[in-house]
Parts: C-alpha cells; sequence; structure tokens
C-alpha cells in the first residue's frame, strides 16, 4: 500500500488563545515494502505528523491518500488495522496475564476465528523473536522484552504499514540494534515502516528514505546519502567522518551504513 | 575536593560504599543486585553501565534509600540511606531520567526552589541559592516561565537547578538523556561536564561514549558486578563488551575496525587519525 500526505496542516486549538499550528504544509508518502526514516527535533510536528497516518488526527487543511484514495472516505477501523501505530513506550499500554494474551486482544477484536488469532500472535511473536516469552507474565519482562512484546500487539492486526514512534528510546544499544534488525525483516516480508527517530545512526543503518521535519514543514527529503550529506551537521557519525575526508580524498564516495563506511575508510587506510 | 586516594575504609572519608549489597523486589526469585561491593571517593567520577535489567536503577534508588537491601551495608557520606534517607538526600542528589516526573511548580522558579523550602532555608539565602543554580545550569530569564512551555533539554536543566540549590556534594544521574533529543542531550551533557570539577559524580548511561572522561566504569549485568575499570581498560576487551551487551558508538568502532584507537571520540579526531595514518604512508597489513 501507498500511503501519501498532501500539504497537510494541523492546528491545535483554533480560534484560541493557545492555538498553536503545530503541521504547516507537510507532503510526503511511503510505498509499499519501503523504510521512510522520519526526523527532527523536539516540537519538529513528528509526533503531530505520524497521528495523521491513521486518522487519529485530522488535517485542518490537506489530504491523507491509501492508495490514492482519500482516507476520510474509509473505514476508521479499517484504516487503523491497515496503518499500525505503535506510541512512544508502547509497553505502558501492556494490561493481560500473558503476552499471548495481550497481543490476541487487538486481532480477536477483528473479529477473527480462533485459529486465525493464534496463527498471527504466534506469527508476530516470531516476527518480533519474542516467541519464548508467550507464556510469561509481560509485567516481568525487560523493558527491551515488553517493547518487543507491545509491538508485536500492533503487527498481529495484519498493518500495511508499521507506524514507529521512537522504537528504541530508553533501551540499551543492543537492544537497539536488535529492534532495527527487526525493521529489516519487516521490510523483508512486505511491511512499510515509517520510523520516528531521535538517533540518526539507527535512521542511518536501516532507512531507505529520510525526511526531516523542522518547525512543522519538511526541511528536507530525500535517500539518506541525499539529505545527510546535504546538512552534515544534520547527520549520523559515519556521514560526519566522511563528509570531512571528502576534501582530500575524493574517491570515499557517499557511504551511510557502517559496513559502506568502514570499506570506504579502509580504501583511504591503504593511502 | 581532590580525594586523598589513601584507600582508608572509613566511612566518613569516601562519598558513597556499598559492600555485599543485595536486593530482590517482592514476588521475584532473582535477585536484582547480588554482593555488589564498591566504593566512591569524594571529587571522583564513577560511570555504571549495563543492559536493561542489569540493576542499575536499583542501585540508584538502593542509595538514595527509595529501596532498602536485604543484606549488605551502603553508606551515603558516612549515612545509611535506610534509616536516614532525608540526611542521606542532603548529601546526594538524583537526576532522574524523565523530567517531567520531577516538576511541580506553576514557574521554573519555584521549581527549583520546591527542595529548599522543605529544608527550612532562610528566604533570603533561598532567593540567593535559587538564582545562583538558575544561572549554573543556564536558564538566566526563564524564572517566570511555565515548566511545560519547555523543551526536553530545558526541563531537565531546570529539574537539575533544583538539585543543585539543595547543594549536595553527590550528583547521581540516572540516564538523564535518555529522553532527549540531540540537542537537548548535548546541552544537558556540557551543564553536567562543568559541573564535574566540583561534585562527585555517579552517572548512569547506555551511552558508554558518556564516560570516556571518567575515572572508573562499573558493569552491572544481571545484578553481579562484572567489571569496576578504567575507560581505556573497559574499551580495549571488546569480549567483555559483548557478553555484557554493551555496544561502541559509531566513530570508536569504526577506529577500532580500522585499527586505530577506541578513545577517539568525535568524527572530527577520528578523520584526523585517518589522515595521519595515510599521510605518513603506513599501511597496516
Amino acid at each position: 500500500m501507498r500511503l501519501e500526505l498532501r500539504d497537510v496542516h494541523h492546528t491545535y486549538a483554533p480560534g484560541t488563545p493557545f492555538e498553536v499550528e503545530a503541521l504547516r504544509g507537510v507532503s510526503l508518502a511511503v510505498g509499499p515494502g519501503e523504510v521512510l526514516g522520519l526526523v527532527g527535533g523536539t516540537g519538529s510536528g513528528k509526533s503531530t505528523l505520524v497521528r495523521h497516518m491513521n486518522l487519529l488526527l485530522v488535517p485542518t487543511i490537506g489530504e491523507v491518500l491509501v492508495d490514492g484514495v482519500d482516507a476520510m472516505t474509509l473505514k476508521k477501523s479499517e484504516l487503523r488495522r491497515r496503518v499500525g501505530l505503535v506510541f512512544q513506550f508502547p509497553e505502558a499500554a501492556l494490561f493481560a496475564p500473558t503476552v499471548e494474551e495481550d497481543v490476541a486482544f487487538a486481532p480477536r477484536r477483528l473479529g477473527l476465528d480462533e485459529g486465525e488469532v493464534e496463527e498471527r500472535v504466534r506469527g508476530s511473536l516470531r516476527m518480533l523473536g519474542a516467541e519464548e516469552l508467550a507464556a510469561r507474565s509481560p509485567f516481568a519482562l525487560s523493558g527491551g522484552e515488553k517493547r518487543r512484546v507491545a509491538i508485536a500487539g500492533v503487527l498481529a492486526m495484519g498493518p500495511e504499514i508499521l507506524v514507529l514512534d521512537e522504537p528504541t528510546a530508553g533501551l540499551d544499544p543492543a537492544t537497539r540494534e536488535e529492534l532495527v534488525a527487526l525493521i529489516r525483516n519487516l521490510r523483508d516480508a512486505g511491511v512499510s515502516v515509517v520510523l520516528v527517530s531521535h538517533d540518526l545512526d539507527e535512521v542511518a543503518e536501516v532507512a531507505d528514505r529520510v525526511c526531516v521535519l523542522r518547525d512543522g514543514t519538511v526541511h528536507a527529503s530525500g535517500t539518506p546519502a541525499e539529505v545527510f550529506y546535504g546538512d552534515p551537521e544534520m547527520a549520523p557519525a559515519t556521514v560526519r567522518v566522511a563528509s570531512l575526508l571528502k576534501a582530500s580524498t575524493p574517491e570515499i564516495g557517499i557511504p551511510v551504513r557502517f559496513d559502506e563506511t568502514l570499506a570506504a575508510l579502509k580504501a583511504v587506510r591503504g593511502g | 575536593m581532590q580525594n586523598p586516594g589513601t584507600g582508608t575504609r572509613t566511612d566518613g572519608s569516601l562519598a558513597i560504599s556499598c559492600e555485599e549489597l543485595t536486593f530482590s523486589y517482592p514476588g521475584s526469585k532473582v535477585p536484582a543486585l547480588s554482593k555488589i561491593s564498591f566504593e566512591l571517593r569524594p571529587g571522583e567520577y564513577l560511570g555504571v553501565v549495563g543492559p536493561n535489567g542489569g540493576g542499575k536503577s536499583t542501585l540508584v534508588r538502593l542509595l538514595n534509600g527509595l529501596l532498602r537491601p536485604d543484606s549488605g551495608r551502603i553508606r551515603v557520606s558516612g549515612h545509611d540511606p535506610a534509616t536516614e534517607p532525608f540526611e542521606v538526600r542532603r548529601h546526594l542528589g538524583v537526576l532522574f531520567q524523565n523530567p517531567e516526573n520531577g516538576l511541580v511548580a506553576p514557574f521554573v522558579e519555584d521549581d527549583v526552589a520546591f527542595g529548599l523550602e522543605n529544608l527550612g532555608v532562610p528566604r533570603e539565602e533561598m532567593r540567593e541559592r535559587v538564582a545562583r543554580t538558575i544561572r549554573a545550569v543556564g536558564l538566566e530569564g526563564y524564572e517566570r516561565r511555565e515548566p511545560h512551555t519547555l523543551s526536553g533539554g530545558e526541563k531537565q536543566r531546570v529539574a537539575l537547578a533544583g538539585l543543585l540549590a539543595v547543594e549536595p556534594e553527590i550528583l547521581v544521574l540516572d540516564e538523564p538523556t535518555s529522553m532527549l533529543d540531540a540537542a537537548g542531550r548535548r546541552e544537558v551533557l556540557e551543564r553536567l561536564e562543568a559541573l564535574r570539577a566540583e561534585k562527585t559524580v555517579l552517572h548512569v548511561t547506555h551511552h558508554l561514549e558518556e564516560l570516556l572522561d571518567a575515572d572508573r566504569i562499573l558493569v552491572l549485568n544481571g545484578g553481579q558486578l562484572v567489571a569496576d575499570e578504567s575507560p581505556e581498560l573497559l574499551l580495549s576487551e571488546p569480549n567483555l563488551l559483548r557478553e555484557n551487551r554493551l555496544i561502541l558508538p559509531v566513530v570508536p568502532r569504526l577506529a577500532l575496525a580500522l585499527g586505530l584507537p577506541a578513545n577517539l571520540r568525535t568524527p572530527e579526531e577520528l578523520a584526523e587519525a585517518i589522515l595521519a595514518r595515510a599521510g605518513s604512508g603506513t599501511r597496516a597489513r
């Protein structure tokens, strides 16, 4: 599925003294099997933006299109099944006595038969490397495990796009790397991912395209190389190192991911 | 503030001492901390790292008396946090992960004064201390701002000012940057760095790169203290790092993979080291 936002504006509390224009004309698109990295500082409008992706918030001006169709004309329940939104610190919403039941909650409400529900639960736990947690209490898990279970709960709805708002915030670096690997698995399974993150190094590893929000507008968008080399101030460490070496060794190219960068730097080392 | 480094075990001369500290959460069979012993001398800067669930936050809660140990002994400036939590909190201030949880008052200056109001500090002195600490965290002009209108980094600096106003000798930093964006993280880290000369610091973090200046780093994993070493030594042990789910940040990781020292911190330092080596014509391997 292709999700597109066209010139989306959003104003909170319009017509009151508290009026704030959080989005000021944002256009972007996510295609099938694509990972879009959405970056920007606090207050840039990221969280407001992702809430438009399944119409939890409705644009003040502008449109949200699903495969070219105005999302406002779709059934809300259908839209929210197809566009899964995982908020920051999603583990706060875990509630059931076992992991299995927690993940089964949403698909069961879709009216699927028990066999299908079970299959979805198993499938999404497997995708997140959390099968062995099925019978455990979600409250007895570590932070990283809880986070994976919470994401599995949204994945069990069978979304075509998964929107992850700061999925690695507060996790240790090893757990963060595992989550990044999971995002790759999701993409390989054909699920599109919108990854909202402050961590440019993480976005560099996994994004197919990057969109930088600033003050409620799109400041830059394109491939990771286009965006990051266009603004080395707003770039991951790999790009900053390569940019610094570019003047003296132009053959270094425009590496972004860690492995690409390492290979390019090794060439410089050879002299 | 320089530590005498005598290694004497009189508690009074130590900022923090823990001996055989053990704690289990109710209903849990596995201890969250198991026989932890370490010392922190006045003026030292100690880092604490380890995976989620390793025991880092439990240690912080034991140090300021929010939890009581099952066995073992803790002293903070000679006081036992379990029996004298209020005395301990004058000596040891904790900056927590989420600044939202700590901010209570309608205006920044009231928030900074909050801790002092409970200590019975005279009004005039209170005003003076609040002004001084607001300056120390670079928030002059924010006195009458409402905390909820501030950015994450600013909120965390307000929380820091509130701690400093109580004038503790020991600062415990419990992942104070993990919920901030890159800019917020930088502002908070800069302020904390400036405080290191005058405070004893215990800094819990997931970011090894924040601890490169530490005197020592403790590694906690599965409730055990698995290492108490200098940053140089720790970074030179890739197996120990891997076993404890510690991952080096991108710059030192690139440096190590290129056969350069892991204590290169910034992209600038790494680029310079690469050029220096290429220029000298040295070919590794």
